[in-house]
């Protein structure tokens, strides 16, 4: 939960703020006692990424922290768990990820009254002896066991914890024989099965779940669509689909469904297992359709993944039937080109985020582009676009074709990664008064592009990776004031100096270049150590790191690359003098050598 | 300074019975005195200017009333630090918590 109080805050950083201050209260038990769980809460977590969190500290949290969430921490293990074991109010306790927890350490738990949720995904350690010491916290309610390492008998002990809604299998030996021994759990409404064992005949027993309504079965050699009457959610990415169970006719009420890299075999006959209408996210990328026509009955749709799929000009009028409430659509990696996007325009009046990544599209769509009005993202990377479109006739001349764009007023995101746009196509975007996030990677930029992207004043995002940009360019620039993050990698004319004291004049930016990474490393961390909370301390901070000299830089004493020593003008100046970096004994090594030859 | 005319200021009241007389506007940066001070006729706070705390120190409400002013101050563009001891961190983060500050 997220805390609004500022003093609150204040307070947990100040508590927070080091081992000393930890002395200063970890003795008021009383306090610790009565502490609100949200408090309590948000003070274990605060400590835990200030990396001032240890076992035996955990106990003053026994009586009030009710929510412990330690995913990815390399550091927990059975010491950790002896102490949570004691948290009589924990409610959640999250564990993904690691490592160090194996069956004994889970040992602990079982005393607990109140645990509902345990998340133990990918604790390779944890084996059947675990799993028996879960099935005493008969409270559980939701489990996630995806990638740890029980035996088929271990999971059928789950069968006993009655409470379960959620279970998370994936990557487990689960069976046809364990799934049936599991149909106990009535309350089931969630099943993950990814890369299980399940078979067909499995399937068929998934009926007996009553309130199942999100299913997993991903990466499973099931080729059954399990058209149940209470299934919302379907996965079955990567799965050869060819029939349908066999039901009373039943279609699937389903909102999310995801056939990503699919082989339907029958396809014909798959979109009419499912009850079409009600489906408002459908991923169906790298899948082996060919006839999109099943569309036109998804009118409900909102989210459409098409990404690599056969999906063409010449299928595209099924998207136009239901584009009425299509908030996304992904047409990356497909054979669209301009022609399909010009029967689309019209029929996307809602559609917010278009990606076109790696098509054949040309300048000619950007126009249509610019009719879908609701846009608010566009990916054009890797495409044929080039900024310009000829005009035949007469007089032949070159129109930006980007202008076309500026009837997009939501526009905020705009991504032109790896095209030939060069500095004069990019003109017409320094009058795109909203766009906060802009991409373009690309040989073909210089110094000009930067400048006209100044006028941008919401822009937080952008990158420029690749550009031919100088130290004077760079030096000159003045960026928007809303900008956060510029993003300069394989510039690679750009010197350490230009960078550090472009940093030192926009310490609120943080700027990404292969000369910084070490610096801006060192400025994250001390940014973290201080007060989220007040804006004016950080920023002091990241002035201080900037301001320091660039001796401080860590290439101050020893250099590996002379490169680093020098700036781009003192390399050039030197190129003509081999022997100035030689000490005298040097020198005196490789005058005997030239005269003994 | 001008003298304070009463409408103006509000007495808070520690668990010890201490008495701080503060500015209203410094007061209502707490959510929840704001909330006794303002909601119509409800509160018998809102007529006297007075409000108790029995579960706040007065170590605890004197380091509130601080806030309050820090707090005008740093809203008006005065970014100062506000400095927290650590031994007093877990008590006003509860005080905080309740006066929604």
């Amino acid at each position: 939960m997220e805390i609004e109080s500022q003093l609150v805050v204040l307070c947990i950083e100040a508590a927070c703020r080091s081992k000393e201050s930890i002395e200063k209260w970890r003795r008021q038990r009383r306090t610790l006692e009565r502490m609100p769980s949200v408090l309590a809460d948000a003070l274990l977590h605060r400590l835990l990424h200030r990396r001032l969190l240890f076992p035996s500290l955990l106990e003053v949290f026994k009586n009030s922290v009710e929510d412990v969430d330690l995913r990815g921490e390399n550091a927990v293990d059975a010491e950790w768990m002896a102490y949570l074991g004691a948290f009589r109010y924990l409610r959640s306790l999250k564990l993904a990820d690691c490592y160090r927890i194996n069956s004994s350490a889970l040992w602990p738990l079982v005393g607990l009254t109140r645990l509902k949720e345990v998340d133990l995904s990918r604790c390779v350690k944890v084996t059947d002896v675990g799993i028996r010491h879960l099935t005493f916290i008969s409270t559980l309610e939701v489990l996630r066991l995806s990638g740890t390492s029980p035996t088929e008998d271990g999971i059928m002990l789950l069968s006993s914890l009655r409470e379960l809604s959620v279970l998370e299998l994936g990557d487990l030996p689960v069976t046809d024989r364990v799934l049936s021994s599991l149909q106990v759990l009535r309350k089931l409404k969630h099943l993950d099965l990814w890369g299980s064992q399940i078979t067909n005949k499995g399937v068929s027993l998934l009926k007996n779940f009553p309130k199942l309504s999100y299913l997993s079965l991903a990466w499973t050699g099931v080729t059954l669509f399990p058209n149940m009457p209470s299934i919302e959610y379907l996965n079955l990415s990567n799965c050869t689909i060819d029939t349908a169970l066999e039901g009373d006719g039943y279609k699937a009420p389903l909102a999310k469904l995801i056939l990503a890299g699919t082989k339907i075999q029958n396809e014909a006959d798959m979109f009419s297992w499912i009850g079409s209408s009600s489906i408002s996210y459908l991923d169906v990328s790298n899948s082996s359709l060919v006839d999109f026509s099943f569309l036109s009955e998804m009118e409900a749709l909102e989210h459409l993944n098409l990404s690599s799929s056969m999906m063409g000009d010449d299928s595209i009028e099924w998207i136009c039937c239901i584009g009425a409430n299509l908030r996304s659509l992904n047409l990356s990696k497909t054979r669209v080109t301009s022609a399909g996007i010009s029967k689309l325009a019209e029929h996307v009046p809602r559609l917010e985020v278009l990606s076109l990544s790696h098509t054949l599209i040309t300048d000619a769509s950007i126009s249509f582009l610019g009719m879908m009005s609701s846009l608010k993202a566009i990916d054009l990377s890797s495409t044929k676009v080039k900024g310009f479109i000829r005009q035949e006739g007469a007089e032949p001349n070159e129109i930006a074709s980007l202008l076309s764009l500026l009837s997009l007023n939501s526009l905020e995101s705009l991504k032109l990664e790896h095209t030939q746009v060069d500095d004069a196509a990019l003109m017409p975007l320094s009058n795109m008064k909203e766009l906060s996030h802009l991409s373009l990677r690309s040989a073909s930029l210089t110094d000009t592009a930067l400048h006209h992207l100044s006028k941008l004043s919401k822009l937080t995002h952008l990158g420029l990776q690749d550009a031919v940009l100088t130290d004077k360019g760079v030096g000159s620039f003045k960026p928007p004031g809303a900008l956060k993050v510029l993003d300069l990698s394989d510039c690679w004319l750009l010197t350490v100096d230009t960078l550090v004291s472009f940093c030192g004049r926009h310490p609120l930016i943080e700027v990404k270049h292969e000369h910084l990474r070490t610096s801006s490393s060192a400025r994250t961390g001390s940014g973290s150590s201080r007060s989220p909370s007040s804006s004016s301390r950080r920023s002091q901070g990241y002035r201080k790191q900037a301001r320091r000299p660039a001796t401080s830089l860590p290439v101050s004493r020893y250099f590996i690359d002379q490169r680093l020593k020098y700036n781009r003008e003192e390399m050039l100046a030197m190129q003509y003098q081999p022997m100035c970096l030689l000490t005298t004994q040097e020198m005196e090594a490789a005058v005997s050598y030239m005269q003994s030859n | 300074m001008t003298e304070m005319r009463k409408e103006d200021t509000v007495k808070l009241i520690s668990a010890e019975g201490f008495e701080f007389v503060i500015n209203k506007e410094a007061a209502m940066v707490s959510q929840t005195i704001r909330n006794m001070l303002t909601s119509p006729g409800s509160f018998a706070e809102a007529q006297h200017g007075e409000v108790t705390f029995p579960e706040i120190s007065t170590t605890i409400l004197e380091k509130i009333c601080q806030y309050f002013h820090w707090s005008l101050q740093y809203a008006s563009g005065k970014e100062t630090e506000f400095p927290i001891e650590p031994e007093l961190t877990l008590e006003l983060m509860m005080a905080a918590n309740y006066l929604h500050t």
